[in-house]
C-alpha cells in the first residue's frame, strides 16, 4: 500500500468520485478498476486514505456521500417528471433513471440540465426492447416524458414577456396578394409535439391530483408557448401542427399550408377554419412579427 | 488589486434602506454596521470587520416556494440570500420574480458549483455569468464553498472535502485569486458539512480555513451548523473551531436544522436550529462583533412566517451570557432515517396550465 503522502490531491479526487458514484456502492466502488487506476487499495485499507472517527468505520464514512449521490439526483429527477415517475410508478422509474445517470452523469454546473438526454434515453431503451413500429404502451410514458421536459424547458428559457408580439390586428392588415409571401416569426419559446398518445389530458388530470388511468394509443399533437412566465398548452390537429411546423421551419404562410393540405380529409372545414386558427395562435402570442418580403 | 471593500459599504439602495426599518425588528439597531474605520483587533492588522461589508441583519434563503408570499406581503425581512444556480441561467419566473425581489430587498449571492477545490479547470463561462448575475441584482457579496464538487468534467452536484494539506492550500488559493479577479469582488467561502476526513490532511479545518482567507485575502461565510455537523462527524470541539477561525474575516454566518443519524449527523436543512447551535451561534457572534446572519431551510419548507420567526430567534442569542457549551453528542433519543440526503438541491417546479 503507498504511503499516505504519495496521494495527490488529483487522485483523492478522483478515486473518491469513482468510489461515491458506483451504482453497487462504495465497496465495488473502491474495488473498481477506476479507484484502483488512481488509489491501488481494497476495502479493507481504506483507513489508509479515509480516516474513521470515533463511531464509524472510514467505508461507513464513505457511504454518506455514496448514499447521498444517486438519492439527490433521482430526487430531482423525479422533481423534473413528477408524471412520468406517478405513471411508471417510482421503483421502475428509478430503475430507468439509475441506468441514465450512469449512463449520462451530468456534466454541468446547474442541475437544469440533468435531464438533457432523459427522453432519447427512454426511445433507446425501448428501441432495444424491440418497441417500434405502432404506438406501443412504453410510448406512453415517452410521449409523458417529453411533454414533461419540454414544459420545464419553456417554463425557464427564453420568453417574449417584454416584447411586443405580432397582434391580431396586424394579421388583419395583410393584404390577400401578399399573405402567401409572408412569413410569420415563431416566437423563441413556441413548441410542437407530435405525439402517439394524447398525454396532455392525462397531465392536466394528474396536476389535478386526479388520478388517471393511463390513455389508449392516439396521435395527438400540442402547440406549447409561455406567456406571462405560465407555460401554456393548446391541443390541434394534425394538419395544424404541419401548418405550424413549416412556419417553424421558416416557409412562408402558402408553402406552409400546401403542406398542411396534404395532412387534411376535409379541404371545405381546413378552410373554414384556417383564418380563425390563425387568429387564435396571434391572440395567444405564437408569431413575433410578420415579414413580408419584396416578392409580397 | 482586488478590492478589499464591496460597494456596499459606500452605495445601498435608499429603498432597501426604507424597507428594512419599519417592524424589522430592529436588527440594524443591534448590530453596528459596517464602516470603513470599522477594524477588528486582535491579529487583524488593518483588515476591517467583515472584509468592510456591511452588517445586513437577519435574513432568509429564498426559495420558490416563498415567491408569491413575498411579492405579496412584502415581509420584513433584512436581507435575502438566492442560490446563484438557480437564477444564472434563469430567463422565466424565478428570475422575473427575483428582479422584483432584488427592487426591495439586499440580495446576497451564494453557489453550490464553483468547486473551488477541484482539480479540474475553473469553469470560465460559469464565473462570468456568476458575474453577470451579482452584477445586475446588486449583490452584497458573492459566496461558495470550501468543497469540491466533482473532477473529470463530472459534477457530482455534492459538497465534496478537500484533504487539509500544504499542497491543497496552495491549489485552493491560487484559484479562489483567479476567481476574485474575474468577479472583480473577494470571495466569501463557507465551512460545508463533512462526512469523511483524509489521511493526506496535515492540518485541523480550521488551520487551513484560517490560512487561506489569509493568503488569498478572501472572505468566510461560518456555518455555525456547519461546524456542529462536522464536530460530530469528526470528533472535535466545534468551540475550540469558532475561537480558532479569524473573525475579522467573518463576514456571515449561516444556521440551518441537521439531522440526527444516531452517531453521526447529515446536514439536511430541513428543521430548527437545534440548542447546541445556538449556543455555538452565540459564541460566534460574540468574537466576530455581530454578522449578516442567515438561516437556511431547503427540505420540508414551512410557511415563511414560521422560517422567518426561526431567523428572528438569533436576537435572543446575542449578547447573552454563554453558558457552559453542551458537548457536540448525537442525543441518543433522536431516530436514525437512513432516508436522509445532505444538501444541496435545488430544482425550481414549473407553473404550467
Amino acid at each position: 500500500m503507498p504511503h499516505k503522502a504519495d496521494y495527490d490531491l488529483v487522485n483523492i479526487q478522483r478515486w473518491m468520485q469513482s468510489v461515491i458514484t458506483h451504482p453497487l456502492g462504495v465497496q465495488a466502488g473502491i474495488e473498481s478498476p477506476a479507484a484502483q487506476d488512481e488509489i491501488c487499495v481494497q476495502p479493507e485499507q481504506v483507513e489508509g486514505v479515509i480516516c474513521p472517527s470515533r463511531n464509524r468505520t472510514s467505508i461507513q464514512r464513505l457511504e454518506v456521500y455514496g448514499n447521498a449521490y444517486f438519492a439527490r439526483l433521482l430526487e430531482c429527477m423525479r422533481e423534473f417528471f413528477p408524471a412520468t415517475a406517478d405513471a411508471l410508478g417510482v421503483d421502475v422509474f428509478d430503475q430507468f433513471t439509475l441506468e441514465y445517470l450512469q449512463r449520462h452523469p451530468s456534466q454541468s454546473y446547474t442541475l437544469g440540465h440533468l435531464a438533457d438526454h432523459f427522453v432519447s434515453f427512454l426511445e433507446t431503451s425501448g428501441e432495444q426492447a424491440g418497441e417500434t413500429g405502432a404506438a406501443h404502451w412504453s410510448d406512453f410514458f415517452i410521449d409523458l416524458a417529453r411533454l414533461e421536459w419540454t414544459i420545464d424547458q419553456i417554463f425557464d428559457g427564453p420568453g417574449v414577456e417584454n416584447d411586443t408580439l405580432m397582434s391580431t390586428d396586424q394579421l388583419a392588415e395583410i393584404g390577400p396578394d401578399r399573405w402567401p409571401h409572408a412569413r410569420l416569426i415563431p416566437v423563441v419559446c413556441l413548441r410542437l409535439l407530435s405525439l402517439k398518445f394524447p398525454v396532455s389530458n392525462y397531465y392536466t388530470a394528474f396536476r389535478r391530483q386526479q388520478k388517471p388511468a393511463i390513455p389508449t394509443a392516439a396521435p395527438s399533437y400540442l402547440a406549447l408557448t409561455r406567456k406571462d412566465y405560465i407555460v401554456r398548452r393548446f391541443t390541434i390537429n394534425e394538419p395544424q401542427f404541419t401548418l405550424l411546423r413549416a412556419l417553424v421551419r421558416g416557409e412562408p404562410v402558402g408553402a406552409a399550408i400546401e403542406c398542411a393540405v396534404e395532412k387534411v380529409d376535409d379541404l371545405d372545414h381546413f378552410a373554414e377554419t384556417l383564418q380563425s386558427s390563425f387568429k387564435l395562435w396571434a391572440s395567444q402570442g405564437f408569431f413575433q412579427r410578420v415579414e413580408l418580403t419584396q416578392n409580397s | 488589486m482586488r478590492p478589499k471593500c464591496s460597494r456596499a459599504d459606500t452605495v445601498v439602495n435608499p429603498l432597501k434602506k426604507l424597507m428594512n426599518i419599519p417592524g424589522t425588528g430592529g436588527a440594524r439597531d443591534i448590530f453596528h454596521t459596517g464602516c470603513p474605520q470599522d477594524f477588528c483587533g486582535q491579529n487583524a492588522g488593518m483588515i476591517a470587520r467583515r472584509l468592510g461589508h456591511e452588517n445586513l441583519g437577519l435574513g432568509v434563503g429564498l426559495r420558490t416556494v416563498h415567491f408569491s408570499h413575498i411579492l405579496k406581503n412584502n415581509p420584513p425581512v433584512d436581507w435575502f440570500e438566492i442560490i446563484s444556480e438557480n437564477f444564472m441561467d434563469s430567463r422565466g419566473r424565478p428570475r422575473y420574480v427575483l428582479d422584483q425581489i432584488a427592487e426591495r430587498y439586499q440580495i446576497v449571492m451564494h453557489g453550490v458549483s464553483l468547486s473551488i477545490g477541484s482539480t479540474d479547470p475553473l469553469n470560465r463561462e460559469y464565473l462570468q455569468k456568476l458575474k453577470q448575475l451579482a452584477d445586475e441584482v446588486n449583490a452584497f457579496w458573492v459566496s461558495d464553498h470550501l468543497c469540491w464538487t466533482g473532477v473529470a468534467t463530472r459534477n457530482s452536484h455534492d459538497l465534496l472535502p478537500v484533504p487539509f494539506n500544504e499542497d491543497t492550500l496552495r491549489h485552493v488559493v491560487s484559484r479562489i485569486r483567479i476567481v476574485q479577479d474575474i468577479l472583480e469582488r473577494p470571495l466569501v467561502l463557507e465551512n460545508p458539512s463533512s462526512y469523511v476526513t483524509f489521511a493526506a490532511s496535515t492540518m485541523s479545518e480550521w488551520e487551513f480555513i484560517t490560512r487561506m482567507a489569509a493568503e488569498a485575502d478572501c472572505g468566510i461565510l461560518l456555518d455555525v451548523n456547519n461546524v456542529y455537523v462536522s464536530s460530530v462527524n469528526h470528533d472535535f470541539d466545534p468551540e475550540h473551531y469558532i475561537r480558532s477561525v479569524p473573525h475579522e474575516r467573518v463576514v456571515q454566518f449561516h444556521l440551518a436544522g441537521h439531522t440526527n443519524m444516531g452517531n453521526y449527523c447529515i446536514d439536511t436543512h430541513d428543521g430548527r436550529v437545534i440548542d447546541p447551535v445556538w449556543k455555538l451561534y452565540q459564541l460566534a457572534h460574540e468574537l466576530t462583533g455581530g454578522v449578516s446572519t442567515l438561516l437556511e431551510w431547503d427540505a420540508r419548507i414551512p410557511p415563511f412566517e414560521e422560517l422567518h420567526a426561526e431567523v428572528l430567534q438569533a436576537r435572543h442569542h446575542m449578547g447573552g451570557q454563554l453558558d457552559h457549551l453542551p458537548p457536540p453528542v448525537a442525543a441518543p433519543d433522536t431516530p436514525a432515517d437512513g432516508s436522509a440526503v445532505p444538501h444541496p438541491l435545488h430544482y425550481v417546479l414549473p407553473d404550467v396550465r
